[in-house]
């Protein structure tokens, strides 16, 4: 499938729709996930970018499969789900991930994540009655097939980071890629 | 495996045929079948096996290439290969007497399909009780793209209930007595521990009604006296996968067995399914899964630490288990659990049976999904039985688990599986705790087929009758039976209803079985689908295959006693193509 090309207003707009609709998976020690924000990069400068790295998530699987970048560098990750499923990018430590996954096992049991959509009433029906449902997130991005958006991430001198997907049984199944930090 | 002497034929032919973007490779593969000798480590027998050994070889096809494989008869009998789940000509299905004549003492037969699936498969022996004697093996085929996930490495993990017996003489002996195999009958002093914990008029009554089902509520298994094996290895041998940490490994599950289901489980590790009866599903990460006869289950691994991991597979009836290992070096090995507890069936587990209906107002208690009505149990009547708090069934309205608070309410209980009746004996649940599989959580990952609505609806009854080992379908055996006959072009939803007590795994040749499980579009494609005791199971078929099939129970004994059926699909572009005899090469 051809890349679509986005004009930086409508990513921008994609990346924020589908941003609010992440499920919480930064670690930042309130949630008992361990380690700390630090630890994975932060939320980049769009003026500090130095390169686009396009990723492409099919049904199970990315492309490309791994990612190299240098230390400390910003990257713009402009990610397009060409799946027929709903798929994550999510930028963080194997630990993370998996701390991440019963989260999005809860999505599923409440109807919020089905497997080609997100049930946004659902999503408002399990906010309601259980105080929590989707949070903004700036490391990842959950996108409905044919959904695209955007990460500009800072990336820290040293980590072992993956991304991965964490819809139930992808990220076991394979779709996680390494990302290496190199001077 | 591939035979050494393999050819590759017109291999320019093909190659200009490739750049026209047509079919790709046709390899050619030899089999024999041969009496061959099983070392269980329990016991050896002689039995029937394919290139000298029992299991044969793994077949390594690729989706889109030709196969043709010439299968030489080395016994003195007859015998047929059958390939499970293949989608092909029917010329080619490999069933005596209704795909052709079979293969002759001495004879070879060649058969000639091209591969147009991808998957886990197996293939075996469709003649007496070969199979069961040891004639079956593993179909792997690569698919032409790629995977929708990943793995470093792969084993086949075939599972077989080897018997000491010849299948033959399990077969008189079942039907000499039906309880010849069954050695946990229930005794006076299992009755005198149900009269104190039932009172003795519900353990009398209970015993009465077990009287008039012709069976026992051990009446899991009803051969037992097997070896488990996992690639010919008993429990002792300890089939042996190697792995180097963080890995991730695809386990190719697939169940030979003759008469036994497993449940399968790795301590220590988390299974992800990626794969049922050869077609991908949605993955689904589990800690244990049942798989019933003849059916596959593909899983992936991620085993991170150096250590060993056991694959145990008890038998459902708890008699028996297969055990293997994972692990980095030759020789390690893990723990190897205790079995459980065998379960025992409950009233729930009959609740389809007419003959129990008059009987028990309690039926109308097994849950949701049966229709009484339509099944003509419309006068079925509470005058039967006192509905006192006795009997377990008192709260048969309740799911499996949950329970009636003094106020009322009903509490917890573990989610219910609508493949199970309910109060079922038989539900399963996790030996460690956590995920069981399902075949509500199977979603397909590609469907084959639109989602349509059926055209058609054929009910089978699952039929039988224990004492004397008669096993039908709709009350009628093979040999009385006349064809399913379906039309080129139509959906038939099947509706089975299984009035026994046995769980039946029923296998359709041909064409794909679409199970509804209640996920629509997603509705996974399977070749067996299995239909617990007390349960209504639907399945829904795309008629695109014209020609002559077999549709029956894959339990061996079942299926010999009758429980099959002839299915003749009329009609359709290919059918004189279809049918026309083949010229063997």
């Amino acid at each position: 499938m051809k890349h679509v090309i986005f004009t930086p207003a409508i990513a921008a707009f994609l990346a924020i729709a589908a941003a609010s609709l992440s499920p919480y998976a930064l670690a930042d020690g309130s949630h008992g996930h361990g380690g700390g924000a630090g630890q994975i990069g932060a939320p980049g400068k769009p003026g500090d970018v130095t390169r686009t790295i396009e990723v492409t998530m099919y049904d199970n699987y990315y492309e490309p499969e791994a990612i190299s970048l240098k230390e400390g560098e910003t990257v713009r990750f402009v990610v397009t789900n060409a799946g027929a499923f709903v798929h994550e990018f999510n930028i963080a430590t194997g630990a993370m991930h998996a701390a991440h996954a019963p989260e999005m096992q809860m999505m599923v049991e409440h109807g919020v994540l089905e497997p080609d959509r997100i049930n946004r009433e659902a999503a408002r029906h399990m906010q309601a009655t259980m105080g929590h449902g989707m949070h903004d997130e700036p490391n990842s991005l959950l996108l409905e097939p044919g959904q695209s958006g955007e990460i500009v991430w800072a990336f820290p001198d040293h980590a072992e980071l993956e991304f991965a997907c964490n819809v139930p049984g992808h990220y076991a199944s394979g779709m996680v890629g390494d990302i290496s930090l190199t001077h | 495996m591939k035979n050494i002497s393999q050819r590759r034929l017109g291999a320019l032919a093909l190659g200009l045929m490739t750049a026209l973007g047509s079919a790709a490779s046709a390899d050619v593969y030899d089999i024999t079948v041969d009496r061959v000798q099983i070392d269980t480590g329990e016991f050896t027998r002689s039995g029937v096996g394919f290139n000298g050994a029992s299991p044969g070889p793994v077949l390594r096809f690729k989706e889109g290439e030709d196969v043709t494989i010439n299968v030489t008869n080395n016994l003195l009998e007859d015998t047929s290969i059958h390939w499970h789940g293949l989608i092909l000509p029917f010329r080619q299905d490999g069933v005596p007497g209704i795909s052709y004549d079979g293969i002759a003492p001495g004879e070879t037969f060649t058969y000639n399909f091209p591969i147009v699936q991808s998957g886990t498969y197996w293939f075996h022996s469709h003649t007496g009780f070969q199979e069961p004697d040891g004639a079956y093996g593993a179909i792997i085929i690569e698919p032409k793209g790629r995977e929708p996930f990943r793995y470093d490495r792969e084993y086949v993990v075939q599972l077989t209930d080897a018997h000491p017996h010849s299948g033959g003489r399990i077969f008189r002996n079942l039907k000499m007595s039906s309880d010849y195999y069954n050695r946990k009958q229930r005794t006076l002093l299992d009755f005198l521990g149900d009269a104190q914990e039932q009172g003795v008029a519900a353990a009398l009554a209970d015993r009465g009604d077990w009287g008039e089902m012709r069976m026992m509520p051990t009446d899991i298994e009803d051969l037992q006296g097997f070896t488990p094996l996992i690639n010919g290895k008993g429990p002792e041998q300890n089939w042996t996968g190697l792995f180097e940490a963080g890995e991730r490994v695809r386990l190719r599950f697939i169940n030979s067995s003759a008469m036994t289901y497993f449940d399968v489980r790795i301590p220590g590790l988390k299974m992800t399914v990626v794969q049922a009866d050869g077609n991908n599903v949605q993955p689904v990460p589990v800690d244990e899964f049942r798989i019933a006869v003849a059916e596959t289950y593909d899983v992936i691994v991620h085993p991170k630490e150096e250590k060993a991991y056991t694959i145990f597979a008890e038998s459902m009836g708890r008699t028996a288990y297969a055990r293997g290992t994972l692990a980095p070096d030759e020789g390690m090995r893990a723990d190897v659990p205790e079995m459980r507890d065998a379960p025992l069936l409950t009233m729930g587990d009959m609740a389809l049976d007419p003959a129990m209906a008059g009987m028990h107002g309690a039926m109308e208690m097994a849950g949701g999904e049966m229709d009484h009505a339509a099944m003509g149990h419309a006068a079925m009547g509470h005058d039967g039985m006192e509905h006192d708090g006795e009997m377990a069934m008192a709260d048969g309205d309740l799911p499996p688990g949950a329970h009636r608070m003094p106020d009322g309410t009903i509490m917890g209980g573990p989610a219910e599986d609508p493949f199970y009746a309910a109060g079922s004996g038989l539900e399963p649940t996790a030996a460690e705790g956590g995920k069981f599989l399902s075949y509500s959580d199977l979603k397909a990952q590609r469907p084959l087929y639109e989602h349509r609505a059926a055209t058609r609806e054929i009910e089978l009854r699952l039929t039988g009758n224990m004492e004397r080992y008669i096993w039908s379908l709709n009350g009628v055996k093979y040999e009385d039976a006349d064809p399913i006959r379906l039309q080129y072009g139509e959906r038939v939803r099947f509706k089975f209803v299984n009035e026994t007590m046995m769980t039946h795994p029923m296998h359709l040749h041909g064409m794909w079985s679409i199970l509804d499980n209640g996920n629509g579009k997603w509705n996974p494609v399977k070749h067996v689908v299995s239909v617990s005791p007390g349960t209504i199971v639907y399945m829904e078929t795309e008629v695109d295959a014209p020609g002559e099939w077999a549709f029956h129970c894959h339990l061996a004994y079942h299926a010999d006693s009758g429980m099959f059926r002839k299915v003749i699909v009329e009609g359709g572009p290919d059918e004189q193509a279809a049918l026309a005899p083949k010229s063997e090469g």
